[in-house]
Parts: C-alpha cells; sequence; structure tokens
C-alpha cells in the first residue's frame, strides 16, 4: 500500500466486518453453552446469561441415569469413540498401502483398478447401504458394533487422497532406497509414509470425526440401547427431554467440544488436506 | 523367465499391497452396487421375506420374487415422489446463495490486514482492542443504554473476537468460520432444533421488532406496501428481460452453444416459476407441476429471444455447449438476485395483511409450519456451508490468481467492483463451477440429518434421501427402496456426466 494511513484505516475496518461476522457465526455456540448453565424451567428465558446461580451440576446430572433424567452418555461417548478409533485404524492402514501399491509399484492392470476406484467415488452411498444392511443381517452383525465399523473400514477416497500425498514424494527416493538394498516394505515403512505424514494425519482427522458424527448408518443398525453411538443417543435423549433443555444443551456441548478442540490443534493440516483433495486425479 | 510368468508376479506384488483395501472394495462397494441393481427388480420386503421370522412363525419361508419394473412403475405413480422430490430440489435453492457467502468470507480473509502478531506485539493488539471494547461499552452506557446482562455479554464476546482476530489475524476468523460446517452433526442440529423452538431465543429475539413493525405497518397506507412490493417485483421482471438479452446476445455474437443458451434461459426463468407455483395451488400440489412450468418458461424465452433476433440470425460456428461454465454461473448469479427481489417484494406485500390481525405480526413456529421448516433447513444449511471446505477451495483459487492481472487492473484505473467483475469472478470460474457441482450432487443426497433430527421429517422436509431411510428401514420394503436409491443414483450420474463432457472443455477454455 502506498497510502499508509490507508492502509491501517482498512484494515481496522476489515478487523470489524470480520470480527462481527464472526460473532454472528459463533452466536448459537454461545447460547448452547449458557443453556447448559440454566434451569429446566428458565433454558427459554429471555436473558442468554443464567439468572441465579450457574448450575454447573447440569454437567453432571447428564451421566445420572438413576433419577431418570440423565441418559447413559459416557457409554454412548465410549461407543462413538471405539468404532470411530477402529475404523479410523484400519482405514488408514490399508488406505496407506493401497495407495503405496497404486503409487509407487508398477503392476499390469494398476490404472484400470484405480480408475474403477475413481468412477465409484461419485456414487451417492445411499444405493450400497441397502444391500449392506442385508448383508449385515446374514453375517449377523446387525445392532453391533463391528458391524459400524467393518463396511467403514475400507475407504475409496482415502486411497485416492493419500495417494494424491505420495505423488508427490520423489521417485528419485525410491530407487536411492533400492540402491542400498531395501525391501518394499522397508521403502514403505521408513521412506514414504513419514513423508506422507501430513496426509496420513488429515486422513485420520477426517476418517475419525466422520465416524463419531456418522448418524445414518448407526441409526438403521443399532436398536439396543447399550450399543448406541452418541449421536443416536443424543436424538433418543432428545425425544425424551422435551422438558429437560438444559440437559440436552449440556450433553451437546459435551459431544460438540472435543471436536472444537481437536481443530483448533490440527486445523494447519486440515486445510491442506481439504485444499489437496479436491483436485481433480 | 518367461513374460508371462514375470507379469503375473508382478500382478501378485501389486496386488499385496492393494489387495486389503480390494476386498473391502469388493466386499462393500461393488458388490452392494450390483446386487441393490438386482433389488430393485425384485418384491424384496423384510417383513414379508424373512427368514427368521418365518420360522418362528412355523411358515415356509418363501424368498423375494422378481417384479420387473413393479417398483419403478409403483414409484413414479405415486405422489410422494414428485413431492419429496419437489422438497430436495427447493432446499437445493440455497446452493447460490452458500456459495456465494462462502466466497465473501474468501474475499475478506484473503485481503492484506495486519494480524499475524507475535511477542509483545500481539499482547499490545489485544490489550488495545480489550481497552476499545471496554471504552466503548462504557460510552454506550453513559448514553443512557439500558444495562441488561444479555448485551453485555454480546459486547464482550465481540470484543473477545476482534482481539483474538487482531492477534491471530486471518487464520483466527478462518477457523471461527469453518466451525459450524467441521461440528455440524446430530448435537448440533438439536441445538437449532431448540433455537427454532416457538419459544427459543430467535423467536424471543424476533418478538420486539416484530411488534414495532405491526405498529408502523398499521400505521402506513397499505397501497404505500403494495407499490413498494410491485416494484420489486418490476425489478426482478427487469433483470429477467436484461438478462435474457444478455445471453441472446452473447448467443449471437458466436460466444455461446444453443445447448448452453437454452440452458441458461431455463435457469433464470427457475425464480419466476417457483412464484407461479407457489401462488398457483396448495402446499404440496405446485412443487409437483414445476418442471412442466420450467421447461414452458424456457421455451418461452427462447422463442422470444429468437424472434427478436431473427432478422440478424446468421449460421454459428460454435458447439453446443461452448460457453457453458460461464453462461451458468451468470445465470445463478442472476437468478439469486431475482429470488432476493421477488421474496422482499412478496414479503412487503403479505406486510399490511398479517400485520392487521388479531395478534399483529408473529413469529413464525419455524419448524412445524410448510412456509416456514424449508426456509429454517436452508438458513441452517447456509450457517453450515458458509465457512465451509468451499471456503477454503476459494481462499486455495485466490491465492492462485496471478498479482499481474490486478497490478494491470489497477492501471488502468478499475474500481474495487470492475477488479472483482473482470479479474477475480473470471479466475475462480473454474473453482465456482467445481463447487457448485459438487454442492448439486450433494443437494441430491442430501437433507436426511436435519430433516431427522428437526422435523423428522414433517412440514414439507422429506427428501429424497430422507424417503429412502423410511422405505427400506423403516417400512422394511428393500426392494422399493433400492429402486428409489437407483433413481436418485440416475440423477447423480446425470449431473456428474454433464460436469465431465462440459466442465473439461469449460476449464480448457
Amino acid at each position: 500500500m502506498t497510502d499508509k494511513h490507508r492502509g491501517i484505516w482498512s484494515s481496522v475496518t476489515l478487523h470489524v466486518v470480520l470480527s462481527v461476522m464472526a460473532f454472528m457465526v459463533i452466536l448459537p455456540f454461545v447460547w448452547m453453552v449458557l443453556a447448559s448453565f440454566k434451569t429446566g424451567d428458565t433454558v427459554y428465558s429471555e436473558s442468554w446469561l443464567p439468572q441465579g446461580p450457574w448450575q454447573f451440576q447440569n454437567y453432571g446430572d447428564v451421566f445420572n441415569i438413576q433419577n431418570g433424567r440423565g441418559i447413559d452418555f459416557d457409554r454412548y461417548m465410549t461407543n462413538s469413540i471405539f468404532v470411530a478409533a477402529w475404523v479410523t485404524f484400519l482405514q488408514v492402514l490399508t488406505s496407506a498401502m493401497a495407495a503405496f501399491g497404486f503409487s509407487r509399484i508398477e503392476w499390469p492392470g494398476r490404472d484400470k483398478v484405480f480408475l474403477l476406484y475413481l468412477s465409484t467415488m461419485m456414487l451417492p452411498g445411499l444405493v450400497m447401504m441397502i444391500p449392506n444392511y442385508k448383508l449385515m443381517i446374514t453375517l449377523g452383525l446387525v445392532d453391533s458394533l463391528p458391524g459400524l465399523i467393518i463396511p467403514a473400514a475400507f475407504s475409496t477416497f482415502g486411497t485416492f487422497l493419500l495417494r494424491q500425498f505420495m505423488l508427490a514424494i520423489p521417485k528419485s527416493l525410491d530407487e536411492a532406497a533400492e540402491i542400498d538394498g531395501a525391501s518394499k516394505w522397508q521403502l514403505f515403512w521408513d521412506v514414504i509414509l513419514p513423508l506422507a505424514r501430513p496426509g496420513l494425519i488429515t486422513l485420520t482427522i477426517f476418517t475419525f470425526i466422520g465416524n463419531y458424527q456418522s448418524f445414518f448408518w448407526p441409526l438403521v443398525m443399532l436398536s439396543t440401547r447399550d450399543r448406541y453411538t452418541l449421536p443416536i443417543g443424543l436424538l433418543m435423549f432428545d425425544g425424551q427431554a422435551s422438558f429437560s433443555g438444559h440437559l440436552l444443551m449440556a450433553a451437546a456441548t459435551m459431544s460438540v467440544l472435543p471436536m472444537i478442540v481437536l481443530f483448533v490443534v490440527l486445523q494447519k493440516y486440515l486445510v491442506k488436506g481439504i485444499q489437496l483433495g479436491a483436485v481433480k486425479g | 523367465m518367461k513374460p508371462q510368468l514375470h507379469n503375473i508376479k508382478r500382478i501378485g506384488s501389486g496386488l499385496l499391497w492393494v489387495g486389503p483395501n480390494l476386498l473391502g472394495f469388493a466386499a462393500f462397494t461393488l458388490f452392494p452396487l450390483l446386487f441393490s441393481l438386482y433389488m430393485a427388480f425384485t418384491n424384496w420386503d423384510l417383513t414379508r421375506h424373512n427368514a427368521l421370522m418365518a420360522q418362528q412363525l412355523g411358515e415356509q419361508y418363501e424368498g423375494p420374487r422378481i417384479v420387473g419394473l413393479a417398483n419403478f412403475v409403483h414409484l413414479f405413480q405415486s405422489p410422494r415422489f414428485g413431492e419429496y422430490l419437489g422438497n430436495t430440489l427447493f432446499l437445493m435453492l440455497a446452493i447460490p446463495f452458500n456459495i456465494a457467502a462462502s466466497l465473501t468470507l474468501a474475499i475478506l480473509l484473503s485481503k492484506p490486514m495486519f494480524g499475524k502478531a507475535s511477542g509483545t506485539a500481539k499482547h499490545v493488539r489485544i490489550i488495545l482492542a480489550g481497552f476499545v471494547g471496554v471504552f466503548g461499552l462504557g460510552v454506550l452506557i453513559m448514553l443512557g443504554l439500558r444495562i441488561e446482562a444479555t448485551i453485555i455479554l454480546f459486547c464482550t464476546v465481540l470484543t473477545l473476537v476482534l482481539a483474538l482476530g487482531m492477534a491471530g489475524g486471518s487464520t483466527l476468523y478462518r477457523t471461527l468460520f469453518y466451525l459450524p460446517h467441521f461440528t455440524a452433526g446430530v448435537a448440533v442440529y438439536i441445538l437449532w432444533k431448540r433455537l427454532y423452538s416457538l419459544s427459543g431465543p430467535i423467536n424471543t429475539t424476533l418478538a420486539e421488532p416484530l411488534h414495532k413493525a405491526t405498529v408502523i405497518t398499521n400505521s402506513t397506507p397499505a397501497i404505500l406496501f403494495a407499490v413498494a412490493g410491485g416494484l420489486f417485483f418490476i425489478g426482478a421482471a427487469a433483470v429477467l428481460l436484461w438478462s435474457l438479452r444478455a445471453f441472446a446476445r452473447t448467443w449471437r455474437d458466436g460466444e455461446l452453444g444453443t445447448g448452453a443458451l437454452v440452458i441458461a434461459n431455463t435457469v433464470a426463468c427457475l425464480p419466476v416459476v417457483i412464484a407461479v407455483a407457489w401462488w398457483s395451488g396448495s402446499a404440496y400440489g405446485p412443487l409437483r407441476i414445476m418442471p412442466w412450468l420450467l421447461v414452458a418458461g424456457g421455451a418461452v424465452a427462447l422463442s422470444v429471444q429468437i424472434v427478436s433476433l431473427r432478422r440478424r440470425f446468421t449460421g454459428r460456428p460454435v458447439q453446443t455447449f461452448d460457453g457453458f461454465g460461464s453462461v451458468l454461473l451468470s445465470a445463478l448469479i442472476r437468478l439469486t438476485i431475482m429470488m432476493v427481489l421477488m421474496g422482499l417484494g412478496a414479503f412487503i406485500c403479505q406486510l399490511p395483511l398479517h400485520a392487521a390481525g388479531r395478534d399483529g405480526l408473529q413469529p413464525p413456529d419455524w419448524l412445524n409450519q410448510h412456509t416456514w421448516a424449508k426456509p429454517a433447513i436452508m438458513v441452517m444449511g447456509f450457517w453450515a456451508a458458509l465457512g465451509s471446505n468451499n471456503m477454503l477451495l476459494y481462499l486455495a483459487g485466490l491465492s492462485n490468481v496471478p498479482p499481474e492481472l490486478y497490478e494491470a487492473a489497477d492501471i488502468d484505473g478499475a474500481s474495487g467492483l470492475q477488479r472483482f467483475w473482470h479479474v477475480t469472478w473470471p479466475q475462480l470460474a473454474p473453482t465456482t463451477f467445481f463447487i457448485f457441482i459438487m454442492s448439486v450432487i450433494g443437494g441430491l443426497q442430501g437433507g436426511f440429518d436435519a430433516a431427522r433430527v428437526l422435523t423428522e421429517g414433517g412440514a414439507g422436509t422429506t427428501t429424497l434421501s430422507y424417503f429412502i431411510y423410511t422405505s427400506a428401514f423403516v417400512d422394511l420394503g428393500l426392494g422399493y427402496g433400492s429402486a428409489i436409491a437407483w433413481v436418485l443414483f440416475a440423477l447423480v450420474l446425470v449431473v456428474t456426466l454433464f460436469n465431465w463432457k462440459i466442465g473439461n472443455t469449460y476449464v480448457n477454455d
């Protein structure tokens, strides 16, 4: 900027505009957190702040199933994390191996198989869900956590994303490793995986969050209360707790908070991954 | 070693790596895909074809039969299919608004701003911003602001955001804008359900302004509102005519293929068609006749254009879909403007009618009224979409615009708006096109989560994906559900093929 004063003032205006917009975007979250500290009959009071003492015990009451008001929150949370962690582990492992096979190893028919992968990426997931449901019935996995984990453990998108990252690693490293007498496994484990780390982290976050939030498939599969994941548990809580919005908001806060923390800590990788993943392959 | 054996060995070494993923892919993607096509042609119904249940009842188990096209015939004859498709398309009308918001945010975030300071400078700025906030608040109170806890709270939060933004720069804002998209899930939908509830915070906030608006409206002659509303409609009509003329001119100049012209015309007619459909019937009926109205509107527009250009008509050397991408995007902009104008016009025209009622203007019961449920879900979607991946893609796109172009524009003395229309927008067109296609594909399949949590499919919010859910997993008609899923698949496929065929030629332009 040639005119320094103009630069500062336009910068200040920009900050004001952006902060007002950001403020409006986070308002619903502000209401959620504040409502979780109110009493049951003042949730919808005109004042956003709790009038009277803040009800910190709401957060304890969410877990309290004895008095019939709370839900089995910790169980649902554990189930969600269990499912998301297993899916993430399996998906990242198989996707990384497949991406290695698609990007670092020459084999006849490789590109045809990859094209098949690519062509199914656009398919609506809904088409596959009905036969998969029947498949789960046949395998006896309906209403079980493995029934949530196994179908989600193999991802074409993950393979595509990691392949994008691995293609960016120079080929000369492979040759150097070969001259040093490294096996393919050593090349994979000691050279490629460390260099593809940003990609692995991106896929890990995407997969974990996606499965932690997953709604449709668990809703279809689960019917036993003990096996509910967090979204299903919250949905049922919403149905039964029309009178206790304060506890519902406390539960919602507790399920959103880990994601916010995760995002703030790891957002650098996410931004890269999203921008790279959208590049047409 | 024989070459063939060598080849097999190489395939083997490849499959060793790809194998685990490929097996899962075959079992849970490829096989279900083919099997669901088979299911779509059967009368498979878990309430009837259930080996376990038959065993318990001591009956002979009878498997599902192939019934040919019966599922599809049933589907297309059912009035519900048209209604749900209409709901899905209606919710997709939010797409241009979402994209415009993402683009606006990305442009604001990519402007140079002071920020990202470190060390002492950072702390000084935080303190400075905090001081400005507290001082501003103090002035407001001294000027006679009624001190309410909520207002103080808002000011505090706003100041906090500003202070953090001063210290963190665009990264901080980007993080905050992205949060709704990142956290969107059942918890956030439940939150919005509460926000929208009859006595929730949105309606509480609206009550006071609506009361004032009632008083003002009732003390103003109704004719003024009719005139003002009418002006908005005339404005929308002017935009439509201007758009059709502009399209026709580019077509005549040989920059636009006929196919692209037809589609642009149809898109530009969409708001009029929606308006006609809206006023012509009940809450259900109009959405079904919309496709026909749309075709008719596009045809009328085209014939008017051809008639008015007939004398200057010359053979065009261009291909059918040349210039498709840019004309589609420009049609979408005009469509958005028209929808805003007509929406405001309708709102203003109806204002006196509602205000004269016994209770005056009342905040709506958002999620239980046909008129408001869809807009409510669209607003929530807007909130979740404005800072989403689209914003990040635009940010990446903006950083790739060659700075020479802006310098050239500056030398030519271009204003800010001109810089946008002649440099930024054309440079970002491939990104916009990509985002648009992805949003359309997502929109066709979407709407389930929000509808399930907020309305349970009531008040006209059942989309195609919700329809598949109820048909296949609630009514347990696996065959029928598969048939709907394949119709949805066909719709998505049309858009995808369109993108491949036209998007590629467009990006290479």
